[in-house]
């Protein structure tokens, strides 16, 4: 127990005089009190611009979604409406293909952007040559402005001078339609979001995969442990962690994608097959001039992200404990 | 064969890659994974590149051509004058140099107070901070965007001026995590001994832990502007005078009324800025994802 | 101690300060422009010369389109010898509206002095008190030109009979042609297809020629497959909606035809390409680089091609809109803000009268048009009557560097005009479902994707 601990858990309280004699003397007290305010002052004086920029631009907003879901703006006239915004959103034929959608962009970018970046994590870690040049490479794209990236892809995607389709075809391989076929579409979106973004995670996994102290592989071989056993039962319950976080952050971060269809594809795609969610708010938003519907949209895709966010927590300590 | 001794232990043991069949083994995939990756990672980057030599009729010829026929440089001046690059260029840079200089101001002063100085509150408002991170920002670009077009109390309208970006971008609750945890890691002792020199706490933070925090400010300031340079969304609804766009809107908005080959070619120009500041600081940026990112 | 405590306190006070400042300096455009909307008496006289104004105005071209550009620098020079004092600041935008641009610029009342937008935009101007009623200042004087722009364009332009702004380009829709590709099909490039039979049977005759050739084009994406659905529909004398604006009118025979066809030229004789999903700016580039042989187009998508694709604009021609029933007519306007000076809106007014609505000046000044190297002789803009259509036909006639016979199909058979539907955009995006659906699914079963979206549409119209 150190001096500056105790004053510090002391301090803000600020209670009227004890009650024991033994309390310091009631100038000293004072001084304590005046020197906490002080403290106090100052510390928050340094916080206070972040704070104020996000009092304004994030948690304002936030209120302000839960506002404007329930309110409509004719003509400069803001009125109350219930729950009639979210009537309509439900009603709109998009709304459940946009769901739908989205959810198969996250499962698909799931399987890719979550498990791939992890493979070649694995793979590059057991390299002993040119580790930084590969590292390198995966990492490249996600330094391109995203504008350039996804029209190079649309560029590769096209059936008629495509260098994908040159490609598969000089070799014999069915040419796939990419963006231009439900079946294919959202895929084809996924495989270039995928190649944009998945250099951080790489990086991220590398990283802790170096972490693994080596005895354990080396407890795991006495055991006789085949490769896969090794991952199964060393790697991967080793960056638990990290593999846990980058699974919710990934979540978060697909279900709200929006550049790479909207570019790709125009947003909506074949048959709608590639609207989103956040298409169909950015459409009622800016093309319909309708932001009550486009926050009643936002509002249901936050809390659903909210609910997962607070599932991985209650998961996460339970399986930390 | 010494390299294998020095590294840490990793999923193969050294003793099976030191056999034969490990060997050929190691080289087979270490080759295969070589080629893949710089096919597949760089064989855009030169199509990208000799596309914007290419003429127009080539570049939409099929089967695509491996190498220009007949190469145009000429397609990447035309590229830069006729969607004025060098605008897009300038704004970008502004836009992204201003947003480093608020967040390296007002997010280190923030981190600063809630490692060091601990203020009443101040783990609610770290809590409220890091809660925005749960949030997707796209969520939020409606009421986000219906605030900047007209900020509550101020009564002003940031649309198509920079302050709708750099004013926003100080909201990035993830460096001021990165940057409230390097201070932390910082000994409290250093801080006391400077502060009984009479060192102010704007003292303190400049001379104390800014210098020690080098690494972790380049990090931090490569993610500001990289963050502002990728954007998309959020500078296409609140710069739409063009002469304020950035280099990614004013591409998208300007690809429609452009040849391909010009097109390739200003989205060439476009990557190079990042690209560079990549190699240059990639150690940076390679050690701040990892170390700094999500393992301490 | 103390003292060092009150130098900490005043070192916080004065970050908080620093930030308060810069915050409240944020601003860089005030949200009241202040000044009077009130025209005053005077308002219809014409602007008066001495007057010192400044005017911004958006839709100048921009370096992509240099030939355009060189007119409109020109015309701003001789339009300060005329106005000394008044300084006229474009803004290069290119397109020059993008719908989620334009809403987002609405809504923050950050539109210039002078601004441009569609016809179909202008309910939504109305509903955000984005424009001003400029009937006082527009008269005979002002605009001397007035009494011969075609009374249908200037309603499009008006709501309970004030007008608020002034017509830029009027168009009606055709179907542009690739005269080379049209000969080497064995095809008559000055007969273009008048019927959506011929349509068919000359795009599989373009695409037989191989090499990536399409016969036919069309949009599918952005909203802007829905524009081009309802021009089809038009065209075979359907509605997209009923007149009085409440029900959707396209699941009949007429719709379920255009459909089909489409359907069947991309898949049973595959004369479309594998590509779809097109927007504006693809069709063109494509049939800049003859890889197509025909789309529906406005006359000016060949000003699009000349200057920003570098075509040469004598190899392309234009028919009537197959069909013939009726045509999709469309066009754009500047407005004028709401809420700025009487000074400032004579000098708008002045501007627009000179530049966009003089015949023989300006835009119509069509010798220079020709030396600036932009097509000459293009049946559009599309908005004169009477005396002034005479005069400026001849004009055109007389320096045209379009030859005249690639036009002549469209100009001997006009067809008659049809505007867009109410809520365009809304309806547009559920009709792209269904144009993106027969161009990429060889399934796709065109009964049901119109009583979708006919159940769509009409949802969206009854939301009022």
């Amino acid at each position: 127990m150190s001096a500056p601990a105790l004053t510090r858990s002391e301090a803000p309280k600020g209670r009227p005089s004890g009650k024991h004699a033994a309390g310091p003397p009631a100038g000293r007290r004072r001084e304590d009190i005046a020197r906490s305010i002080r403290r106090n002052l100052s510390a928050h004086g340094f916080l206070i611009g972040a704070v104020l920029c996000f009092g304004f631009f994030s948690w304002y907003p936030m209120v302000r979604e839960f506002l404007l879901a329930f309110q409509k703006n004719k003509n400069g006239v803001t009125t109350w409406v219930g729950w009639r915004n979210f009537e309509q959103v439900i009603n709109d034929p998009a709304f459940w293909q946009a769901w739908r959608n989205t959810l198969l962009f996250t499962a698909l970018a799931l399987v890719l952007g979550f498990a791939l970046p992890f493979l070649v994590a694995v793979l590059l870690n057991e390299f002993r040559h040119a580790q930084g040049y590969l590292r390198l490479l995966v990492y490249l794209p996600v330094m391109l402005p995203p504008v350039a990236s996804v029209l190079l892809f649309k560029y590769f995607y096209d059936p008629g001078h495509g260098l994908f389709n040159a490609i598969l075809g000089s070799v014999g391989l069915p040419e796939p339609e990419w963006l231009q076929s439900t079946d294919t579409a959202m895929l084809s979106v996924v495989i270039a979001a995928t190649w944009m973004n998945m250099g951080s995670a790489t990086l991220i996994y590398l990283a802790s995969l170096q972490g693994i102290p080596g005895e354990l592989y080396e407890a795991a071989d006495l055991d006789g442990a085949g490769l896969w056993r090794k991952i199964w039962h060393v790697t991967i319950p080793q960056t638990r962690l990290i593999l846990s976080l980058m699974f919710l952050m990934q979540i978060i971060a697909t279900m709200q994608v929006f550049v790479e269809p909207f570019l790709l594809t125009g947003g909506a795609g074949p048959e709608g097959s590639t609207t989103t969610v956040v298409y169909l708010i950015y459409q009622y938003a800016f093309n319909f001039n309708n932001y009550g519907a486009a926050a009643a949209l936002g509002l249901m895709l936050l809390l659903l992200l909210a609910g997962v966010s607070g599932a991985y927590a209650r998961l996460n300590r339970s399986s930390g404990e | 064969m010494a390299a294998i001794e020095a590294r840490p232990r990793t999923l193969i043991s050294p003793a099976q890659l030191g056999r034969r069949r490990g060997k050929v083994t190691y080289w087979i995939v270490f080759g295969l994974t070589m080629t893949v990756f710089t096919l597949v990672f760089l064989g855009p980057l030169y199509w990208m590149i000799t596309g914007g030599l290419k003429s127009t009729a080539e570049v939409i010829q099929s089967p695509p051509t491996p190498y220009p026929k007949d190469p145009s440089p000429e397609t990447y001046g035309d590229a830069w004058d006729r969607l004025n690059l060098a605008k897009l260029l300038g704004n970008t840079l502004y836009y992204a140099f201003g947003a480093l200089a608020f967040q390296l101001v007002l997010c280190v002063a923030a981190a600063y107070s809630l490692s060091k100085l601990r203020p009443v509150l101040g783990n609610v408002i770290l809590g409220m901070m890091l809660a925005t991170l749960m949030i997707p920002a796209t969520v939020l670009i409606v009421p986000q965007y219906l605030t900047v077009i007209d900020v509550p109390l101020f009564e002003r309208n940031l649309a198509n001026s920079p302050w709708a970006i750099w004013l926003p971008s100080v909201t990035n609750a993830f460096n001021i995590f990165l940057l409230k945890r390097f201070f932390d890691s910082i000994p409290q002792e250093l801080l006391d001994a400077a502060s009984m020199d009479g060192a102010s706490r704007i003292r303190t933070l400049w001379s104390v832990i800014l210098p020690i925090s080098r690494p972790i400010l380049g990090v931090v300031s490569i993610f500001a502007i990289v963050n502002v340079w990728k954007d998309f969304l959020w500078p296409l609804l609140t710069l739409p005078d063009p002469d304020k766009q950035t280099l990614n809107v004013g591409i998208y908005s300007l690809s429609t009324g452009v040849s391909e080959n010009v097109l390739i070619a200003a989205m060439t120009i476009a990557s190079i800025p990042t690209l560079l500041i990549f190699l240059i600081f990639q150690r940076n940026i390679m050690s701040g994802l990892t170390a700094g990112g999500l393992k301490g | 101690m103390r003292s060092s405590g009150f130098r900490r306190t005043w070192t916080t006070a004065a970050i908080a300060a620093a930030f308060a400042l810069t915050a409240a300096a944020c601003g860089t455009s005030s949200t009241d422009e202040g000044g009077g909307s009130d025209p005053g008496s005077d308002a219809g006289k014409p602007l008066d010369k001495k007057a010192k104004v400044t005017i911004s105005i958006d839709c100048m071209p921009t370096k992509t389109k240099d030939d355009e550009l060189k007119g409109w620098n020109r015309d701003i020079k001789a339009f300060k010898k005329l106005y000394p004092n008044v300084t006229i600041k474009g803004k290069a935008t290119d397109p020059c509206l993008e719908p989620p641009r334009f809403t987002a610029m609405l809504k923050a009342k950050s539109q210039p002095d002078v601004f441009y937008a569609y016809f179909t935009d202008r309910q939504q101007i109305l509903d955000n008190d984005a424009a001003q009623d400029i009937t006082p200042y527009v008269n005979n004087k002002t605009v001397p030109a007035l009494g011969d722009i075609s009374g249908n364009v200037l309603n499009d332009l008006k709501s309970d009979d004030k007008l608020y702004g002034l017509p830029r380009e009027h168009y009606s829709m055709g179907l542009l042609v690739n005269r080379k590709l049209f000969k080497k099909a064995g095809l008559d490039p000055d007969k273009p297809p008048t019927t959506w039979e011929e349509v068919r049977s000359a795009s599989k005759k373009i695409a037989g020629l191989g090499g990536g050739v399409n016969g036919f084009g069309i949009y599918s994406a952005t909203n802007q497959g829905g524009w081009h659905f309802t021009a089809s529909v038009y065209s075979r004398g359907g509605s997209v909606v009923t007149p009085d604006g409440k029900k959707a009118a396209f699941n009949d025979d007429t719709g379920k035809a255009v459909l089909q066809q489409l359907k069947d030229m991309r898949f049973k004789d595959e004369s479309m390409g594998k590509t779809q999903l097109l927007k504006w700016g693809d069709l063109q580039k494509q049939m800049v680089s003859d890889k197509l042989g025909m789309f529906l187009a406005a006359p000016d998508d060949l000003n699009m091609m000349a200057q920003q694709l570098d075509a040469e604009y004598s190899r392309f021609g234009m028919g009537p809109i197959p069909g013939q029933k009726y045509t999709l007519t469309g066009g754009d306007a500047y407005y004028v803000k709401k809420g700025i000076s009487p000074e400032k809106t004579k000098a708008a007014i002045a501007w627009l009268n000179f530049r966009f609505l003089s015949q023989g000046k300006g835009r119509f000044d069509w010798p220079k048009i020709k030396t600036d190297g932009l097509p000459v002789g293009l049946p559009q803009p599309d908005f004169w009557t009477g005396e002034t259509r005479k005069k400026d036909d001849a004009a055109r006639e007389k320096d045209a560097t379009v030859p005249v016979e690639n036009f002549q199909a469209f100009r001997d058979n006009p067809v008659p005009g049809k505007t867009e539907p109410a809520k365009a955009q809304e309806v547009y995006k559920i009709l792209d479902v269904a144009m993106s659906t027969v161009l990429t699914n060889k399934n796709a079963d065109v009964d049901k994707l119109l009583d979708t979206a006919e159940q769509q549409v009409n949802q969206v119209l009854a939301n009022g």
